[in-house]
């Protein structure tokens, strides 16, 4: 599904991935851990379209270019980024908002597009499911959120665009246990055979809850070990640093 | 200068202290000129440039036989009571909705032919240092005189149609509206304006309202139809004990507007709140000026202008807020956000505060930007396109200004008019 080969990435001069390699199937979970500055966000940002990096490398998507695709068409053919830090977009109606992305993707796929009370329905269900409060939805669009809202806002997202390969960017960072579980159930009820993930995370925690196939260790933009869960209870006892060192 | 006031003036003989202003006013406005920038009221807007280049020649409208009204551009599916106002003219009323027993309405023209009726507003026709006010002073015809008893509120809103048609192409129109609402009234006013396809017209209008105590007038001025219309509109309020004054102003769709706010909180617990949009493209050139003059003590003001501009057009929103030395406690608030989306558009803020009481809560604040990169970012992320990204955003960038109106049906009624006009610009 994705290929990611030899990708080299700066911003402003300053080198952040350096001949990053990573094979994706479909089906596969891939859990990539590393410490901050290690450019774990970077890669989000340009598997989802990000502009300001000055790219090497090759990443085909589906066996297309992807680095060729627009932002909105990525989306459209199935990526997803679940933000680590949710825009705010005031006066802009979450409903209204998530209803113009789905209809945008549906739309792409062939799919008939739905109607507000279709639309409603297929809400009302996703959010029952992943227990999240329906009220968030008739909200400004992340304004007045907590960190929780926000990150579960994604999350409800993504159930509800239903992409092929989502990418999950700190999703963790700041979550309690509760909103921590909401986010893993989110994940694991839409674990299918087609669709892979890619959950960039910090902490081994939501890996408890999350069962990666691949863990994979990013140091200063390169990997720097793969392994399989276990790996991510190594990192938790010896850090970064230990487990970068001996290998 | 076209103006000929001798023509006028043969046609319009009446009272004779009224004669008196309206040559007085002329002699006034003929010395000053239609205002240009050197004036500081008008800083931003270059009035008599925007006459020259927009009129060959700008005549005074005389048409007063034609009654006929194009009922077609009244509003539909919406209960209300009605004033048309045909040309400046005041044609017709409705109060379906309301025991007409608690209402007054006048035409203005029949009010300036009656001695004692003039007396009554004599005062509204003072001397001002504003070429606008006194081309209105010499030339006005017609208009209304609303009046309600005390204790009534209203059923439902009043729409004021102001409606134009061929006959006024070409014309300068100038009236007057009168509105008086007694103690404990409530009145939901709509100041509508729209015009026959491909005529232009400058209407200068002045507004004159007295809000007694506990009173309550909410205003939306809706200027939402593309049209050929240059329009300066001052309005002056008088707010008297713990009434409330609102204002909502959808500026939208014609060429020339300015719209002058002159608020005067003169007792206790009186407020005064003005909110709005502009959302302009082409060449429109809209402006708001406020006056908020706070005069006793515990009173309130507080004001929200947001403001799209594309293309070449330009927008101007100019605040002042006064607190007079005596009118401690007082609670004054304003800001203007503004998006630029183009090189060639413009948009003005001139917020000012002038305060001389020293127990006050002032505040004031101005942003003029682009659209957040990053908030398309997010949208673009979601498979909406940059185009459907863009309007988005700046739908929901003026949406917080509508949010703010009180009354369900009227927000539903503006959003209508607002979501016609965002679906025809090129974002």
């Amino acid at each position: 599904m994705l290929d990611i080969k030899e990708l080299s990435a700066s911003i402003e001069g300053k080198k952040i991935l350096k001949s990053f390699n990573l094979k994706i199937k479909a089906g596969e979970v891939h859990a990539i851990m590393g410490p901050n500055g290690s450019g774990k966000s970077t890669l989000a940002n340009i598997l989802s379209g990000r502009k300001g990096y000055e790219i090497e490398g090759a990443i085909s998507y589906e066996g297309k270019d992807l680095l060729k695709i627009p932002i909105e068409e990525r989306a459209q053919k199935g990526i997803f980024l679940a933000f680590q830090y949710p825009t705010e977009i005031p006066g802009v109606n979450t409903n209204n908002f998530l209803k113009t992305s789905l209809n945008a993707i549906r739309k792409f796929r062939g799919l008939k597009e739905l109607d507000s009370l279709e639309f409603l329905k297929l809400v009302k269900e996703k959010s029952k499911n992943l227990k999240i409060e329906e009220k968030i939805l008739s909200r400004q669009l992340n304004v007045g959120f907590s960190g929780g809202e926000k990150k579960k806002n994604e999350i409800l997202q993504m159930t509800i665009l239903e992409p092929k390969l989502a990418i999950l960017d700190e999703t963790d960072s700041g979550l309690d246990i509760d909103a921590l579980r909401i986010v893993s159930d989110g994940v694991n009820s839409l674990r299918n055979k087609n669709r892979s993930f890619l959950i960039i995370t910090h902490y081994q925690r939501l890996l408890d809850y999350i069962k990666p196939d691949f863990v994979h260790v990013l140091v200063n933009g390169k990997i720097v070990k793969t392994g399989h869960s276990e790996l991510a209870q190594e990192l938790e006892k010896d850090g970064y640093e230990g487990v970068a060192t001996a290998r | 200068m076209n103006l000929k006031f001798e023509e006028f003036q043969q046609s319009n003989l009446g009272l004779k202290e009224l004669d008196n202003i309206r040559l007085k006013s002329f002699k006034k406005f003929e010395a000053l000129g239609f205002p240009t920038k050197k004036q500081e009221n008008w800083k931003y807007t270059d009035l008599k440039a925007i006459i020259d280049s927009n009129f060959k020649s700008l005549q005074i409208f005389k048409d007063q036989k034609n009654s006929k009204y194009n009922s077609k551009l009244l509003i539909r599916n919406f209960e209300h009571n009605q004033i048309i106002l045909l040309n400046g003219n005041f044609i017709e009323s409705n109060f379906n909705f309301e025991d007409e027993k608690k209402i007054s309405i006048k035409s203005l023209k029949v009010a300036l032919e009656s001695k004692t009726e003039f007396e009554k507003i004599k005062n509204y026709f003072d001397d001002e240092q504003n070429s606008m006010v006194s081309l209105n002073h010499a030339l006005v015809k017609d208009g209304i005189v609303l009046k309600t008893d005390n204790n009534y509120s209203f059923n439902k809103p009043l729409i004021i149609y102001n409606l134009f048609d061929k006959t006024a192409d070409s014309k300068i129109i100038n009236n007057k509206v009168f509105i008086s609402l007694g103690e404990n009234s409530k009145l939901s006013l709509v100041d509508y304006y729209e015009c026959e396809n491909n005529i232009k017209y400058f209407n200068n209008t002045i507004h004159n309202y007295n809000i007694e105590k506990n009173a309550i007038l909410k205003k939306f001025s809706i200027n939402a139809s593309i049209d050929g219309s240059y329009n300066y509109n001052s309005t002056k309020i008088n707010s008297y004990s713990n009434s409330i004054f609102e204002n909502f102003l959808l500026s939208l769709g014609p060429n020339f507007i300015k719209n002058e706010i002159h608020c005067n909180l003169l007792e206790n617990y009186s407020s005064c709140f003005v909110n709005g949009i502009m959302l302009l493209d082409g060449n429109q050139h809209h402006e708001l000026k406020t006056n908020v003059n706070h005069k006793f003590e515990n009173c309130k003001s507080s004001q929200l202008i947001k403001s799209v501009l594309l293309d070449k057009s330009n927008g101007t929103y100019q605040g002042k807020i006064y607190v007079d030395k005596t009118a401690q406690k007082t609670n004054g608030y304003q800001l203007s956000k503004a998006l630029i989306l183009s090189e060639s558009s413009q948009f003005n803020s001139k917020p000012e505060l002038e305060i001389y009481a020293d127990d006050v809560k002032c505040s004031h604040g101005s942003t003029t930007g682009n659209i957040d990169e990053n908030s398309v970012f997010y949208l673009m992320s979601r498979g909406l396109t940059k185009q459907q990204a863009n309007k988005l955003i700046v739908e929901g960038f003026l949406n917080e200004a509508i949010e703010t109106i009180t009354e369900s049906n009227i927000k539903k009624l503006i959003l209508q008019f607002f979501i016609e006009r965002i679906k025809k610009v090129n974002i």
